[in-house]
């Protein structure tokens, strides 16, 4: 075995050096991440085509990798602490009650194209992210603003009646229902990023959706970078953008973004010295663990892996069925066989110790419980079950989970499951218009707060996607929880909304993410936070003494 | 003039010539054995597999060969010796039923339009180059979009993009033989021309086919493989020899032994079929024949 695996090693170093010197002797050849060290280029691998670049539009990682390094908001977080340091807003005060937020912007703000950028800015574009016909998945982000979300389910016409106040050019005032812990770092998610109004209205009405705004040479943003080139499938380049207030602290020229959907490929990119970072493929880890080598980076990650079930479907409308499915799945041997990179079996939709709160949960791996619950459904030993399909975005990792949860479905509940995979693009439309019966799903905090976990599935909440709906919950997450005396008080209701959530299972909690990354050793000022958020301002690049890449 | 049962005795007699010079070419011989050993074990499968292709044990995961499994196990801890004999059922369908289906639409197409000329000829070779002219992956993507996901469909699929070279091949071929005596001597003999295609044109040139057959079967069972991948073709926990292979590059250095043996077996079929196909071509070339 061992003599076999050396022996491949061996082969596989000789075909890299051949390859090199192939390379080489074509003229100067430089690798990408060698080169990048010396012009400030940064390769990203980014691992897919985001599906738009409109802050009030995307919702995942990907495009919000991109989006934080075109546009800033008011704060920006820390990238090792997550505490809020000035962005756009120079400083800030907040009222004794903890309901009003005064900002106080930049002079020297600026928009890429160097247009002035001021706090009218920040009203137009919050009422343009609460137009219902742009169909913002992320609207429900501003619900905490005083009369937002009347605003934005029709009930009031008047914008002027929301919380959002240009007093000056340069002052803006937000207004909350209710004091609410985590509002400033909703100023650092995307959702709440500003726009450019000039040019959202120049490509189309301010409430259409995929105009050409945000193509190369047309988007105009705030943030440390502006759009260079966007070449669909191969790669989407920014470069330092010379307006912004903070230019001379930036450590980059330029950051390319690769979209790789398949991360055995992405990692061999890395290998080969193409990539700054990239993903890991699960059955790497290992290799790299051993070899001690020092880009590896496994991290806790503040994010949940579940599958959605819609509930519209006929058969999974009953949730003894959606329990049983969610109790047959051997999370232990999943994250120990099949993910391997320590991620925790989640057995609720928060991933516990979200700001102290840890979730109660009934939910366990019972086999034989979920074989009666699912009789007392109507389904005696899975006979008359329908052939249920689980929808993936494509990736090998997402494959062999399905492949596996497959399996026990079919040996604990005798049902048959089939598998269909979609690129990201699709899958995020197929899941959004319910056109599925299960889908992998994959949720990332966009801040510390397991409200952000648990107000995904609000009857109307853009991203529940599950047809789920319960009044009693909404009434828990809108109206108990922000107006708890005390955080434990808040967290108290959360324990019992997920409880709610857990006994009903729209979702199906399977494991908590860890972030398992590889990380060129020449990036510097790279954050560490259980967000994974990366501050692309901050980065900078040092050229390390030895260029050797193990194994 | 000749009489139409003369015609039929040169065919016999050609195929006998075939046999007997395919029988004196090794490499051919050899690859038609081993197609018939792997066609005879991809039947015989549900019967003769040591394991179930889909049962997992997720604790025992991926495992070099030994001598519980054979060929080792995948990260399922699936047994590979199972999912490769499962998998070739697969595969072998695909390149058998999708190359019947081109064949039987190419050879009706190509000596209807060869036989009868003129302004049929030239509209169905249109059509033809129309469909040259399409994407095929569009094209059979959009199949598969329509009509659903199913192995079957996914075989008739792959014909329907796979009969256009077959159609001008025997198109060329029956070209060449509309104007040869024998052909007129049937139409003096009162036969219908249907009969005629069927019972003169087809049989005549099947040598060219035979020979793109067995061409077209391993580009066909690459493409199942290439479709798979995309998400349109067979579906996990089902399995192909491309998939397999698909799957084992990703592993490659921490599993090799998932990647060696399903390419060992697809590499060994394309070889037979290719070997069978240039002996094919040598024994069924009527100018060689003479000599």
């Amino acid at each position: 075995m061992l003599n076999q695996k050396l022996c491949l090693k061996s082969l596989f170093l000789l075909g890299i050096i051949s390859l090199l010197v192939a390379l080489s002797g074509c003229g100067d050849y430089q690798s990408n991440v060698e080169s990048g060290n010396l012009k400030g280029t940064l390769h990203w691998g980014n691992g897919t085509e985001p599906q738009s670049l409109d802050p009030h539009i995307a919702t995942g990682v990907p495009e919000h990798h991109i989006i934080s390094s075109l546009m800033e908001g008011l704060i920006h977080k820390d990238g090792e602490t997550l505490e809020p340091r000035p962005g756009v807003a120079e400083s800030w005060d907040i009222s004794d009650d903890g309901r009003v937020y005064t900002f106080y912007l930049r002079k020297n703000a600026r928009w890429s194209n160097g247009d002035p950028h001021n706090a009218h800015d920040y009203v137009w574009s919050w009422w343009r992210a609460l137009q219902p016909a742009l169909g913002n998945l992320y609207a429900y982000m501003y619900f905490p603003i005083h009369n937002a979300k009347a605003y934005y389910e029709g009930e009031l016409k008047d914008f002027d009646q929301v919380g959002v106040k240009a007093l000056d050019d340069y002052t803006l005032q937000v207004t909350l229902t209710n004091p609410i812990p985590y509002f400033l770092q909703l100023l650092d998610h995307y959702s709440t990023y500003p726009v450019h109004r000039a040019t959202v209205e120049k490509f189309g009405s301010a409430d259409q959706r995929g105009t050409r705004w945000t193509y190369e040479g047309n988007i105009v943003g705030n943030g440390a970078f502006q759009l260079k080139e966007w070449k669909i499938n191969r790669r989407i380049t920014v470069e330092r953008n010379p307006y912004y207030w903070n230019a001379d602290n930036v450590g980059l020229n330029q950051v390319v973004f690769y979209p790789t959907e398949n991360v055995t490929t992405e990692e061999r990119m890395f290998r080969a010295g193409q990539l700054h970072y990239s993903g890991i493929p699960s059955d790497k880890i290992e290799a790299y663990k051993q070899a001690g080598d020092p880009s590896l980076r496994i991290q806790p990650y503040l994010g949940i892996y579940f599958y959605r079930l819609n509930v519209e479907q006929p058969h999974l409308k009953d949730k003894r069925v959606r329990r049983a499915l969610g109790m047959t799945i051997n999370r232990d041997q999943l994250v120990s066989q099949i993910t391997k990179g320590g991620q925790i079996p989640a057995y609720a939709i928060t991933p516990p110790g979200t700001m102290g709160y840890y979730p109660e949960s009934d939910l366990t791996f019972d086999p034989k419980a979920a074989k009666q619950l699912l009789a007392d459904a109507g389904y005696p030993n899975g006979e008359g079950f329908p052939t249920t399909e689980i929808l993936y975005n494509t990736s090998e990792g997402h494959r062999k989970i399905a492949v596996a949860l497959q399996q026990m479905w079919k040996k604990y509940l005798n049902i048959d499951v089939t598998l269909l995979n979609q690129e990201w693009k699709v899958y995020l439309d197929t899941v959004s218009n319910h056109h599925y019966e299960i889908a992998r799903a994959g949720w990332i905090g966009d801040y510390v707060d397991p409200n952000n976990f648990l107000d995904m599935f609000l009857c109307n909440g853009g991203n529940n996607r599950t047809n789920w709906c319960n009044p009693e919950y909404d009434q828990l997450i809108l109206q108990q929880a922000p107006t708890a005396k005390t955080q434990q008080q808040r967290l108290e209701v959360f324990k019992q909304a997920e409880k709610l959530l857990l006994e009903e299972m729209p979702v199906i909690p399977i494991y908590v993410y860890t972030s398992n990354n590889l990380v060129h050793p020449s990036v510097k000022n790279f954050g560490r936070n259980i967000l994974n958020q990366s501050n692309y301002r901050d980065i900078y690049l040092e050229p390390t003494s030895s260029s050797e890449v193990t194994p | 003039m000749q009489h139409p049962s003369q015609a039929s005795e040169q065919r016999s007699s050609l195929w006998l010539d075939a046999w007997i010079k395919l029988r004196k070419n090794r490499m051919a011989l050899f690859g038609f054995v081993v197609l018939l050993i792997l066609c005879a074990v991809s039947l015989l499968t549900p019967w003769i597999a040591p394991y179930s292709y889909e049962q997992q044990d997720l604790m025992l995961g991926a495992t070099p060969p030994s001598s519980a499994h054979w060929l080792g196990t995948d990260i399922f801890g699936r047994d590979m010796l199972t999912r490769i004999m499962y998998g070739g059922r697969v595969s072998l369908m695909v390149g058998f039923i999708a190359t019947a289906v081109a064949l039987v639409i190419g050879i009706l197409w190509g000596s209807i339009a060869g036989f009868i000329g003129g302004r049929v000829d030239a509209v169905m070779m249109r059509i033809v180059d129309i469909m040259y002219a399409l994407p095929f992956m569009i094209f059979i993507v959009l199949l598969m979009v329509v009509f659903g996901r199913n192995i079957l469909l996914l075989f008739v699929a792959i014909g329907a993009v796979e009969w256009l070279t077959m159609a001008r091949i025997v198109r060329s071929q029956v070209m060449a033989l509309r104007k040869q005596e024998f052909v007129e001597a049937a139409y003096s003999m009162g036969l219908s021309r249907w009969a005629i295609i069927r019972r003169h044109i087809i049989p005549n040139t099947l040598g060219p086919v035979v020979v793109y057959t067995t061409l077209t079967i391993p580009s066909v069972m690459l493409l199942e493989a290439f479709l798979s991948f995309l998400g349109l073709g067979i579906q996990p926990p089902q399995s192909s020899w491309g998939l397999l292979i698909n799957y084992g590059v990703e592993t490659m250095e921490e599993y090799p032994w998932l990647l060696i043996f399903p390419g060992i077996t697809l590499s060994l079929t394309l070889f037979a079929l290719n070997f069978l196909g240039d002996g094919l071509r040598d024994a069924l070339d009527p100018r060689a024949s003479k000599d």
